[in-house]
């Protein structure tokens, strides 16, 4: 490593990587959460259509 | 012969470029050794330079090495005309930014990682930006943050935000900061409804709180035992990219944008200037044109017809947008369209002058194209025709500038407001002023228009 990262910037960076996997992780659960309603749906997922 | 060092090339300890009998290679020193055999190894290198993302080279011999450190010589191909990011339109910028974060995305699903994001390391060739610096790749410590993600955001975020959501003119900040707009300049110049946007708020203003906050280095207690994983450093890059995305302009409502469409000749004249250009610009024979008033390139891509590379400059950045996105759009190579205000040109700056080359510096060309130009100069900034003629005899071998008539109603609206001071503007004063620098080959009338087109040869040009 050349550059200077700066600690501020090392610091923020964990903090945005920890919102990134975050949101990657409600995305996931959402998603799950979806397909588990659209199999249980007779009428081909027009329930979860809303979600 | 002995090598010459490039100038801004000295901060990196893995190697630096140098030119040896004209020719430009790349050292690579033995601390990178290693790393480089890995990157080549890996397949990342072939990958990139097939994909035109990284300027190919071929290595050559170690005895045209620079100095005893080295473990390699690397002859990169040559970028015909190096710019720097406070000449590039907001749209350029742009697209570098992408294009760095596309490397990053890249070497990342390779276990490797870009250890620098400068925006000088991006050039226009061939059409299209290419990253030029093969040593900023390395492979990836497992858990480690992106070392370069402050200089991202100070290269590229901050800049376009600014530019994008204050004033276009902001990107000329980065002329005095060539490290970058620092983050807590950002955060005080953006508007107040960036503290609201996702983006900005984490990556600009808060991100210039935590450098302030943790400006006396105490990261071990604040990242304590937390790793960033490549699926989240994926995910920085994505985020990073939509934000980038996000920011937009559009070039219109400045002086410039509109003037193909509003100017003063005829038809007849238009063709009439356009075949004296062609014909006089011909007769020379140039290999490299600088048009110095370009706006939006339309004499540049005449020029490009009987020339490898035409540098297309404007004062005005919706000009140069507009000329960069044309470029962009019909993929056309040979035409580089920068920011550039001739009373004002870009200097020699950064360490020892010799960091980032003053614009004169990078000439002579062969030919210069002032068309429309030098009223501007003369009564617009008051600048005696002596001095243009000076300047210009060293930026250009041959020259081919139109004179403008005070008579022309283009003059008369910049002398509509003001008293006219400039006794010395008439075609006797202009070649008198030239005729000191250069020699007149040819004048020709510009049809259904009082302005005349004069082809001349420098008499100080390319001479030391």
């Amino acid at each position: 490593m050349y550059i200077d990262p700066t600690t501020g910037s090392l610091v923020l960076q964990l903090v945005a990587a920890g919102v990134m996997s975050g949101l990657a992780m409600m995305s996931r659960v959402r998603e799950s959460v979806k397909s588990l309603f659209r199999s249980l749906d007779p009428r081909g997922g027009r329930w979860t259509q809303k979600l | 012969m002995d090598s010459e060092v490039v100038g801004g090339s000295f901060r990196d300890p893995s190697g630096f470029l140098y030119t040896r009998n004209g020719t430009l290679y790349r050292q690579v020193n033995r601390v990178f050794q290693d790393r480089l055999a890995a990157f080549v190894g890996s397949g990342l290198y072939d990958e990139l330079a097939r994909d035109r993302l990284l300027i190919p080279h071929r290595p050559v011999g170690l005895e045209l090495a620079a100095t005893a450190e080295a473990c390699a010589v690397l002859q990169p191909e040559r970028v015909g005309f190096i710019s720097y990011p406070y000449e590039w339109p907001f749209g350029w910028l742009r697209d570098a930014a992408l294009l760095t974060l596309e490397l990053q995305e890249r070497a990342l699903t390779r276990d490797f990682t870009l250890r620098d994001a400068s925006a000088y390391n991006v050039q226009l060739h061939e059409g299209r930006l290419i990253f030029i610096d093969t040593l900023s790749f390395e492979p990836r410590v497992e858990g480690a943050p992106w070392a370069a993600y402050g200089q991202f955001c100070e290269h590229f975020l901050v800049p376009l935000a600014l530019m994008s959501m204050r004033d276009i003119r902001c990107g000329s900040l980065l002329r005095s900061h060539i490290d970058g707009i620092p983050l807590d300049l950002g955060s005080r110049l953006l508007p107040a409804s960036t503290w609201i946007r996702p983006g900005t708020a984490l990556h600009v203003h808060l991100h210039a709180w935590a450098q302030s906050r943790y400006a006396q280095g105490d990261s071990r207690r604040a990242s304590r035992k937390r790793a960033v994983s490549r699926q989240a450093a994926l995910g920085l890059v994505k985020n990073l990219r939509s934000i980038i995305e996000r920011l937009t302009w559009t070039p219109a409502g400045t002086e410039w944008a509109d003037y193909t469409l509003d100017n003063n000749y005829s038809q007849a004249a238009s063709a009439s200037k356009r075949e004296i250009v062609t014909g006089l610009l011909g007769g020379a024979g140039p290999q490299v044109v600088w048009d110095l008033g370009a706006n939006t390139g339309e004499y540049s891509r005449a020029a490009r017809e009987l020339a490898l590379r035409v540098i297309s400059f404007d004062v005005d950045p919706a000009a140069v947008e507009r000329n960069y996105r044309r470029v962009r759009a019909e993929g056309e190579s040979g035409i580089v369209p920068l920011l550039l205000d001739l009373a004002n040109p870009s200097p020699a700056q950064g360490w020892a002058h010799d960091e980032r080359l003053s614009l004169e510096s990078r000439g002579p060309a062969d030919a210069l194209l002032a068309l429309a130009l030098v009223h501007h100069l003369a009564i617009g900034h008051n600048l005696p025709l002596e001095r243009i003629a000076s300047f210009l005899s060293r930026l250009g071998r041959s020259l081919l500038i139109e004179f403008v008539p005070k008579s022309d109603s283009q003059v008369q609206r910049l002398l509509q407001s003001r008293p006219d001071i400039f006794p010395g503007y008439s075609r006797e004063g202009f070649e008198a002023a030239f005729r000191r620098h250069f020699r007149i080959e040819a004048a020709r009338p510009v049809a259904e228009s009082e302005r005349t087109l004069y082809l001349m040869t420098s008499c100080a040009a390319g001479r030391a």
